[in-house]
C-alpha cells in the first residue's frame, strides 16, 4: 500500500484471476449437456446423429458462458 | 506354381524416420541448442497491430490482411465450384465432394429450421459460416503470428535482435531468446515506436509484431458478423410481415385491451428489444473469445512445452473452429427462421 501504482496492478491481476471463477458453472453446464446427450444416444441409439449435432450445439452455448467470463478477466487485465 | 504366389515388395519405411527426427529436430532446438531456436514467449495483445499499410489514409491492421486471405480463398472456392458445375459432371470428386457435403449439410439444417423460407434465408448463413471456417483454418497455417516486423518493447521483457541473413536490402532478423533485456516502464508517453521503417534504428530490447494474425481474434470482425446476423432477423420479420413486424417489440394492443397481463406483455415485448441487443454481444464474443483463447493457448503453450503438445493442440484448434462457425450459423439460422414464423396464432402469407 506504500506503492499504489503497484497496487493496483496487482489487484488488477486479481480481479482477473476470480474472474475466471465464472468458468465453474461452465463446466457443470457442460458436462450436463454431455450427459443428456450421452443417455439420450444410450436410449435411442438410432438416433444418434441428431443426438450428437443437438449436443454439441447445447454444449457450445454452455460454453459460451465461460468465454463472458474470459471476456471480462481480459477487459480487466488490458483495457482496465 | 501357384496362382497365388504374389510377389512381395520390400517397404521401406522412411516416413516415420522423416516424423521422428523432425521431433528429435525439435527437441534438440528447444532444449540443448542455441538460444536462437528457442521458441519466444508470446506477447499477449488484445487489439489488432497495425502493419504499417495505408490505403487512402485508412491503416490496415494484420486481421484485416488475414481476413482477405480467407476472402481470395472463399472466391476461388467459389469460381472453382461454379466452374465443375458447369462442367456437366454429376459425379464430384475430391475437393468438389467435400464441398458439395458441407453444402447439403447447411441446406439440411436451413431447411430443418425454416420450411419454406429456406430457399431465401439459406444465402445469409450459409456465407457467414464458409467465410468463419476459412479465417479459422488459414490462422493455423505455420506463419501466421510469428513472422512479422520487430519492434521497441515498451515494458516489460524483450530479446536482443539477431540477424539471419539480408537479401539486397531486406535485413531479416530473429530475436534471441538467450539475451532477455529488460525495459523500465516509461512515465511519459512521448516514444513513437510505431514507425514504419522498424528496420532503421534497430532497438534493443524487441517484440515480434506480426503481419498476418487470425481473422476472428479481432473483435471488430466478430461483431460484424453479429450485427450483419441480428440485423438480417430484422430484414426478414419485415419481408415476412411487412411492417407490422416491429409490434413483435411495441405490444400496444396487449397494453391497452389487456389488463395486468396486457402490461405484463407489453413489458415482454419491450423486454425482447434488450435481448436483440444481447444476442449481438453473446454472437460477438463467442467467436471471439474461442479463437482469441485457443490463438492464446497455442502460443504459451508452444513457449512452454515446444515438442509433443503442440500437434494436439492443433488439433484442438481445427475441431473449435469449425464446432464455433457451426454454432454461428446455426444460432443465425435459428434467429432468422423464427423471425419469418408468426406469433399469437395469427397467420400472414
Amino acid at each position: 500500500m506504500n506503492d499504489p501504482i503497484a497496487f493496483v496492478a496487482g489487484l488488477k491481476l486479481l480481479g482477473a484471476g476470480l474472474a475466471m471463477l465464472g468458468a465453474i458453472g461452465a463446466g457443470v453446464g457442460v458436462g450436463l449437456a454431455a450427459a443428456g446427450g450421452v443417455q439420450a444416444m444410450g436410449r435411442n441409439p438410432d438416433a444418434a446423429p441428431i443426438i450428437q449435432t443437438n449436443m454439441i450445439l447445447g454444449m457450445a452455448f454452455a460454453e459460451a458462458v465461460a468465454i463472458y467470463a474470459l471476456a471480462v478477466a481480459l477487459i480487466i487485465i488490458f483495457a482496465a | 506354381m501357384s496362382v497365388t504366389e504374389s510377389v512381395v515388395k520390400k517397404r521401406i519405411p522412411v516416413k516415420r524416420w522423416i516424423i521422428l527426427g523432425l521431433i528429435a529436430l525439435g527437441a534438440y532446438a528447444a532444449f540443448f541448442g542455441p538460444s536462437l531456436l528457442k521458441p519466444i514467449s508470446p506477447v499477449v495483445v488484445l487489439p489488432p497491430e497495425p502493419t504499417g499499410l495505408t490505403i487512402f489514409g485508412f491503416e490496415i491492421t494484420n486481421t484485416i490482411l488475414a481476413t482477405l486471405i480467407a476472402d481470395i480463398l472463399l472466391i476461388l472456392m467459389a469460381i472453382g465450384a461454379y466452374r465443375f458445375v458447369k462442367r456437366g459432371n454429376l459425379v464430384p470428386g475430391g475437393f468438389y465432394n467435400a464441398f458439395e457435403t458441407i453444402v447439403e449439410f447447411l441446406w439440411n439444417s436451413v431447411e430443418g429450421s425454416a420450411g419454406k423460407w429456406a430457399r431465401r434465408i439459406f444465402v445469409i448463413p450459409a456465407t457467414i459460416f464458409l467465410l468463419i471456417f476459412t479465417a479459422n483454418i488459414v490462422k493455423l497455417v505455420p506463419g501466421f503470428e510469428s513472422i512479422g516486423r520487430i519492434k521497441q518493447v515498451e515494458e516489460g521483457t524483450g530479446y536482443a535482435p539477431v540477424k539471419l541473413l539480408s537479401i539486397g536490402s531486406l535485413n531479416i532478423l530473429s530475436i534471441d531468446k538467450g539475451q532477455p533485456v529488460k525495459v523500465q516502464e516509461l512515465e511519459s508517453e512521448g516514444e513513437a515506436s510505431q514507425t514504419f521503417e522498424a528496420e532503421t534504428g534497430l532497438c534493443t530490447a524487441c517484440e515480434v509484431v506480426p503481419f498476418l494474425r487470425g481473422s476472428a481474434t479481432d473483435l471488430n470482425f466478430t461483431f460484424a458478423l453479429a450485427v450483419i446476423a441480428v440485423v438480417m432477423t430484422q430484414v426478414f420479420g419485415v419481408w415476412a410481415f411487412g411492417l407490422p413486424y416491429f409490434e413483435k417489440f411495441f405490444q400496444l394492443r396487449q397494453l391497452v385491451s389487456g389488463g395486468l397481463f396486457g402490461l405484463i406483455n407489453f413489458a415482454v415485448g419491450l423486454l425482447e428489444v434488450i435481448l436483440e441487443f444481447a444476442k449481438i454481444l453473446s454472437f460477438g464474443f463467442r467467436l471471439f473469445g474461442n479463437i482469441f483463447a485457443g490463438a492464446l493457448l497455442l502460443s504459451i503453450v508452444g513457449a512452454l512445452t515446444a515438442v509433443a503438445v503442440p500437434p494436439f493442440l492443433y488439433l484442438f484448434e481445427v475441431f473449435f473452429g469449425i464446432i464455433q462457425a457451426y454454432v454461428f450459423f446455426l444460432l443465425a439460422t435459428v434467429f432468422i427462421s423464427g423471425a419469418t414464423v408468426s406469433h399469437h396464432g395469427e397467420e400472414h402469407h
